[in-house]
């Protein structure tokens, strides 16, 4: 990679600033003609051009509250996870893994995809994998969820997934691993000694960009037999 | 391009009652969400945008897999394609529904994803999902008919103004099987055939089933007609795992001496609703099923295939297809 | 040569993080009162801003602040600023706001209003360059590394002589040559001649490009997503506006890279304008799939022509191609270049010519993927190469090994200069794999029908540049006797900033229990170091943490001699001591070295230190003298020519002609990659690769709609990467294991080659099922298979990229 020179004391890396002081009423300042387009005429417009936008409601028109309905779920929803009771204050609209994210500081579950496609999400719901990222948190009410935190043993031994994929070098960048570990000890509580062809069907709902199948399904294997 | 949902009421009705109470009341603003893997992207997306969520998972009289008097089943509405895949019931009987169920995006969809859910999921079509206001939104074109647009998904058969197919991978078959859908809504109860379930555009080109505000289908019956008939089901995906057919095949079919008696075949993903081979089915009853069977059946099975620029490969895949169904029989 | 450490397996000290959910990613950053980003992007493939109406937005509960295009820094044309005024492709961020929370920014940002007006657009090279066609941005249609920014058209003539289906060939923008091709071509045996397309695809790392920031005390703290830590500093800084030495940054972990997240980029830039803007406030931006398609750059594609001559032993004796590649709507990354050296390096061929234009499209910005230009060279040659050897009769592993550079490379030729490499082994790969793999055996039965199954066998080639050298390497002993290795090098999932920071631990003959890596941010003092990219990791810093151990070994020697009397020459190490060389019983241990080391001072501690190194790398050691005996020295250790990482794949199907659905039964990876210095990572790197490598070859591609030049590949589901269901169970590696003679240890690159050597293999070996018919297209979809095995013509017209 002789293109990347060494970084070079003599250039200067900050003659502009990135950022211009902003006075107040500067967006006003310039010379855009202003003009009041509503969201629909731009859509309108943008379609006439040749152009279209995603965004616009079709069937629905705009985002309008309901009337209240008293039957309609409260914000606060009580989960199990990892075993213990939690208080959650989470809108209906909020996910799952977005719940454990950003309220219950549980950030190992990641999220890869948010659309149910990659598996970097997975926890186990009753014990059955499910991708948190597209299951609303106020579908688990009443549910015993496993997340990456509550995998191993309370003094901190690893589950025997985690310590075959370490010692497999299951991971390579890691962000997938999570899902991956959750997917495996799914795997493993149904099925204690599953045939590498099963394994693999329990394991295809996790995406791995590094192409690490090959040695996380050796961990799974692996731990087949210690778990 | 958004990814968080707007804002939205959410029900959570424990019963059939009051779940239909909260769809009359709301009418259309509800939405019904089973499992919720293909209403959370619209939400997420923001094309759609409902004010009302009515959320039927949690109903237990939509659960499911019990066995009927005909020797057939009955599946609640909200039995997930796991259990349905994994059933000893629907394996024994209704081999190529339980293959078509393993067969759904992949094991975490499976755990959650419904087969009323499965069965009445939108098409994939991505111009109508990126919120193109076609026909099918609403608006006065298609933007995949044209000779340059990314159609390889697309119709072969019965395009009317929209071209989009039917994505489902166990609505073919719930054809082949001649289920019965059994919806209910604050009127009463009623039941459908499968193939008169899904809507071609011709009919209503804003929807793909028969399903109406109001309306909650709430299981499917198979008949025990087919129960344990000799089955088969095959998807091609580009991908073997969260993909969607490019064409599928369910097939139902006896055999008496050597001979085949009855058969129902079905194809998912080649025009907007299960097209049910009916040239197929007409060929081969009472034929023996061979070689020369198979080149005969691959010769009409896509016949009169009309297909778009990028997807005349699903004529001779079809064709492929239903043959290695009938091959199955040999 | 044998080692306590190199060449053994170990467990790579980030693992634990990684298995149980603690490794924190950007993402996972929290702060009391973060804001949340979002951003508004362009529904249009080129339009101009007109107009940005915020006052709706404003009045959505939770608007904190907007970033407009006008606010931030705007690099010069075809440059990729961090909010554009002219987006030149569908998803070009526009309008940033933040909110206390997500949905309160998402719905300020639907609120927005904004007026753009539509431009012409262009997502096929070959329509820009013709007369008349549109410029994707408004000055020009041509740029990349060492072009002008320009405008280019070729004439009506060029295009009609070639017609629909030959690469037209009008004036190029590079062009190279060596020998005399004419006359090559004429003595030629058989000669080849194809144009060919190679799709665009994604780098869809699984972590998409999240990022954090906020400001105390003058200084920008930052949490970003990269592959490099110490070279991704300094650009940073750049984008931000400050000097490298206010920005504390982050970056410990690393969601998969690929070439995306090479050193920073624009987007990791944004919470920290916007921080500055919110008095500091910690910001996040989760970035959405969506948005890491859009800003996460992608492979470069292709509509290249090539035309090869062949002496009858199947020797390549002439060479002629030319590249249009697709740069996306920036300069992109010069893959272009990387046809032209690949194509020496790996067929070494006799005489030669090159042609490039790259050519701007309104598609996303092209960056590096995993072996840029190199692995398309296979995908696209390669098939080539089984065409001549059908023609001539020859075997297809015969043709390679006849081409390949071989027996350490001292005849090989690199580049258009013809110049040298510092080791190749590509023939030894071949030879290594096929015996491996059993190539005689199953190319025999290749072709064997089984029912509507064909079986058939394939070979890939593949090479990447894999070495550079001049960064810095710093170690330090502390007076418990800990050696700190510190590297600047990354975390992309290779382990590789792990092994080749035990070199540091071999060459002071440490027990590796005993050594800790400093890593991961700015705050651990790290060295000026490249970045994690380009297959140099294991070249350049092994050379690095040798040369700053070497320093440590020479001041533990020095302070040996003095403590215990005579020269540094009489004494050495063992067991973590100074040992007196004629007398055991003289030692001193490495603590109470760093002890009296940090009681001497000077260099010996950190408090001095070499001129020539690196203005990063002295502040780093500035941060850490006194407490412990430093190492720390530029890599001046001599390198003469290019370094090449060179891999070959076996890999043998089961094509079904009914279905176009294809089973992997077995590949075999084997790569040149010097010494093997951590095999289970090699491992890793040659399973991953191929995985990666059949997607690339099979399903992976961009697609845009050119009435709206929007893209249809955006999600994972659509951009197809392969599942545990479409690779094999398990699959097989090896290396040759000839130590690279420009290298302490002999260590050179391993991951790049390896996905193209995959994708390469599996579509010979596709093409061997049909009979030998060749594609000139990759990816090859299950369309184009079952099209080919029922006789049909495929879709596409076919010069035409960007398509289905």
């Amino acid at each position: 990679m002789d293109e990347f020179g060494p970084y070079d004391p003599a250039v200067d890396y900050t003659s502009e600033p990135a950022i211009k002081e902003l006075r107040p009423g500067a967006r006003e300042a310039t010379n855009w003609k202003p003009l009041n387009m509503t969201r629909r005429n731009f859509l309108r417009g943008v379609v006439c051009s040749g152009i279209v936008i995603a965004g616009a409601g079709y069937v629905f028109s705009h985002p309008t509250k309901a009337r209240a309905d008293t039957r309609a779920v409260d914000r606060l929803v009580s989960l199990t996870v990892n075993g213990r009771k939690r208080q959650v204050d989470a809108p209906p609209n909020e996910t799952l893994a977005y719940t454990l994210r950003y309220r219950l500081g549980l950030t190992g579950t990641k999220i890869g995809c948010n659309r149910a496609e990659c598996g970097a999400c997975t926890v186990m719901a009753d014990g059955v994998s499910i991708y948190s990222c597209s299951t609303l948190t106020h579908r688990l009410r009443g549910k015993e969820i496993v997340t990456i935190e509550g995998v191993a043993a309370p003094d901190g031994t690893l589950h025997p997934v985690q310590q075959a994929f370490i010692d497999e070098i299951g991971p390579q960048c890691g962000f997938c691993t999570p899902g991956q570990v959750v997917a495996a000890v799914a795997l493993l509580n149904k099925n204690a000694n599953p045939t590498v062809d099963e394994a693999r069907l329990a394991m295809s709902g996790n995406l791995c960009r590094c192409g690490a199948y090959d040695h996380y399904l050796r961990g799974v294997m692996k731990a087949a037999g210690r778990a | 391009m958004s990814d968080v949902m707007h804002d939205f009421e959410l029900y959570q009705p424990a019963s059939m009652a009051d779940a239909l109470e909260l769809l009359d009341d709301h009418g259309k603003n509800a939405w019904i969400v089973a499992g919720g893997k293909d209403s959370l992207d619209w939400f997420k997306d923001r094309v759609m945008t409902p004010p009302v969520l009515v959320d039927i998972s949690g109903i237990a009289e939509l659960q499911g897999i019990r066995e009927e008097a005909d020797g057939g089943l009955w599946l609640g509405a909200m039995t997930t394609l796991t259990e349905i895949a994994e059933s000893d019931l629907v394996t024994a009987k209704f081999p190529a529904l339980a293959e078509a169920a393993g067969r759904v995006a992949s094991p975490q969809i499976r755990n959650v994803g419904t087969l009323g859910g499965n069965l009445a999921q939108d098409t994939r079509c991505f111009y109508y999902r990126d919120g193109f206001p076609c026909y099918r939104a609403g608006g006065n074109t298609c933007y995949a008919n044209t000779p340059t647009a990314m159609n390889r998904e697309h119709t072969l058969f019965e395009a009317s103004r929209c071209v989009a197919v039917t994505p489902s991978d166990t609505a073919p078959a719930a054809v082949a099987l001649e289920a019965e859908m059994v919806i209910r809504n604050e009127d009463g109860e009623r039941t459908v055939k499968a193939e008169d379930f899904f809507v071609s555009p011709d009919i209503d080109i804003t929807r793909m089933t028969v399903l109406e505000p109001g309306d909650i289908l709430i299981g499917v019956r198979l008949p025990g007609k087919w129960a344990g008939s000799s089955q088969y089901f095959e998807k091609v995906a580009d991908r073997n795992v969260w993909d969607f057919a490019l064409v599928n095949v369910a097939m139902a079919a006896k055999l008496e001496g050597g001979r085949i008696s009855d058969a129902r075949i079905a194809c998912g993903a080649v025009q907007c609703t299960p097209r049910r081979l009916t040239d197929v089915e007409d060929l081969i009853k009472g034929e023996t099923p061979d070689e020369e069977l198979e080149t005969l059946v691959a010769r009409v099975a896509s016949s009169g295939a009309k297909p778009l620029n990028y997807n005349h490969f699903k004529v001779p895949l079809m064709a492929n297809l239903a043959k290695r169904a009938v091959r199955s029989l040999a | 040569m044998s080692y306590r450490l190199i060449g053994k397996d170990f467990t790579p000290p980030d693992l634990e993080a990684k298995v149980t959910g603690t490794a924190r990613f950007s993402e996972d950053f929290r702060a009391d009162g973060m804001a949340f980003i979002r951003i508004l992007s362009s529904p249009m493939p080129h339009a101009q801003v007109k107009d940005i109406d915020l006052s709706k937005a404003e009045r959505v509960p939770g608007f904190l602040a907007a970033l407009t295009p006008e606010e931030v820094k705007q690099p010069a044309p075809p440059g990729q600023p961090i909010l554009s005024a002219e987006p030149a492709y569908v998803g070009q961020p526009v309008i940033a706001i933040a909110a206390e929370t997500e949905q309160a920014a998402e719905d300020a940002i639907a609120a927005v209003d904004v007026e753009l007006e539509p431009l012409a657009f262009c997502v096929d090279p070959l329509e820009s360059l013709k007369p008349g066609g549109p410029n994707a941005t408004l000055g020009g249609n041509i740029s990349g590394r060492g072009i002008d920014y320009q405008e280019v058209k070729w004439t009506g003539r060029d295009f009609a002589v070639a017609g629909d289906e030959r690469l037209p060939m009008g004036n190029p923008v590079v062009e190279w040559n060596f020998g005399d091709i004419d006359k090559a071509f004429s003595e030629a045996a058989v000669v080849v001649e194809e144009s060919i397309v190679h799709a665009s695809n994604a780098h869809h790392a699984m972590e998409p490009r999240s990022a954090a920031a906020y400001w105390e005390n003058g200084k920008c703290h930052v949490w970003g997503s990269t592959q490099s830590t110490a070279f991704a500093q300094p650009s940073l800084a750049t984008l931000i506006g400050i000097p490298p030495s206010d920005l504390v940054f982050f970056a410990e972990f690393c969601g998969g890279g690929f070439g995306g997240k090479a050193a920073s980029y624009p987007l990791m830039a944004l919470p920290a304008l916007m921080s500055k803007k919110l008095g500091g406030r910690p910001c996040l931006i989760r970035v959405s799939r969506a948005e890491e398609y859009y800003n996460g750059y992608a492979r470069a594609g292709f509509q290249a022509w090539a035309k090869m001559g062949f002496r009858s032993d199947g020797r390549l004796i002439a060479a002629d191609v030319y590249v249009v590649q697709d740069l996306g709507s920036t300069s992109g990354f010069w893959d272009f270049n990387n046809v032209g050296s690949a194509t020496t390096i790996v067929f070494q061929p006799e005489n030669m010519r090159f042609r490039a234009v790259p050519v701007l499209t309104n598609t996303v910005p092209k960056g590096a993927q995993r072996g840029p230009g190199e692995n398309q060279t296979a995908n696209m040659f390669e098939p080539l190469l089984d065409k001549a050897a059908r023609e001539l009769g020859i075997d297809r592993l015969a043709i390679r090994t006849i081409n390949a550079p071989g027996g350490g490379g001292k005849d090989a030729k690199y580049g258009k200069d013809q110049g040298s490499v510092t080791s190749a082994y590509l023939r030894e790969a071949l030879e290594k794999g096929a015996e491996r793999f059993r190539w005689a055996e199953r190319a025999a039965r290749s072709g064997e029908r089984n029912g509507s199954k064909v079986r058939a066998v394939g070979i890939g080639q593949a090479y990447h540049s894999a070495g550079s050298n001049g960064f810095d390497g710093l170690v330090r002993i502390t007076p418990d006797g800990v050696l700190h290795i510190h590297t600047g090098v990354g975390n992309l999932g290779t382990f590789s900033y792990a092994s080749t920071s035990r070199v540091s631990a071999e060459v002071l003959g440490y027990d590796w229990d005993r050594c800790v890596i400093e890593r991961g941010g700015t705050a651990r003092s790290i060295p000026w170091n490249l970045g994690q990219f380009g297959s140099n990791t294991n070249f350049t810093m092994t050379r690095t943490n040798w040369v700053a151990a070497t320093d440590a070994k020479n001041k533990l020697l020095a302070i040996g001699a003095m403590e215990m009397g005579g020269e540094p020459e009489d004494y050495d190490l063992a067991d973590e001591h100074v040992v007196a060389r004629a007398d055991g019983s003289k030692r001193m241990s490495f603590a109470d070295c760093a002890s009296k080391a940090m009681a001497l001072g000077g260099g010996y501690d950190g408090h001095e230190v070499p001129e020539e190194i690196n203005p990063l790398t002295k502040a780093a050691v500035a941060a850490i003298a006194g407490t412990g005996l430093i190492g720390v020295a530029k890599d001046t250790l001599p390198k003469d020519g290019t370094v090449p990482a060179l891999a070959a794949g076996f890999i043998e199907i089961e094509l079904d002609l009914e279905t176009g659905k294809w089973e992997i039964l077995d590949y075999v990876g084997v790569a040149d990659c010097g010494t093997v210095i951590h095999p289970q990572g090699v491992a890793a790197q040659v399973r991953g690769g191929a995985v990666m490598g059949f997607g690339l070859a099979t399903s992976e591609r961009h697609v845009y709609d050119p009435a709206y030049g929007r893209p249809g590949a955006r999600g994972l589901y659509q951009a197809k990467p392969k599942t545990y269901l479409d690779v094999p169970v398990q699959m097989g590696w090896d290396a040759v294991d000839e130590p690279d003679p420009q290298n302490p240890i002999g260590a050179k690159g391993i991951g790049e080659p390896l996905e193209g050597a995959a994708s390469s293999a599996l579509i010979c070996a596709i093409s061997e099922a049909l009979g030998g018919h060749i594609f000139n297209r990759t990816p090859v979809v299950t369309d184009m298979i079952v099209n080919v095995a029922a006789g049909r013509p495929q879709s596409h017209k076919p010069l035409q990229t960007n398509c289905e």
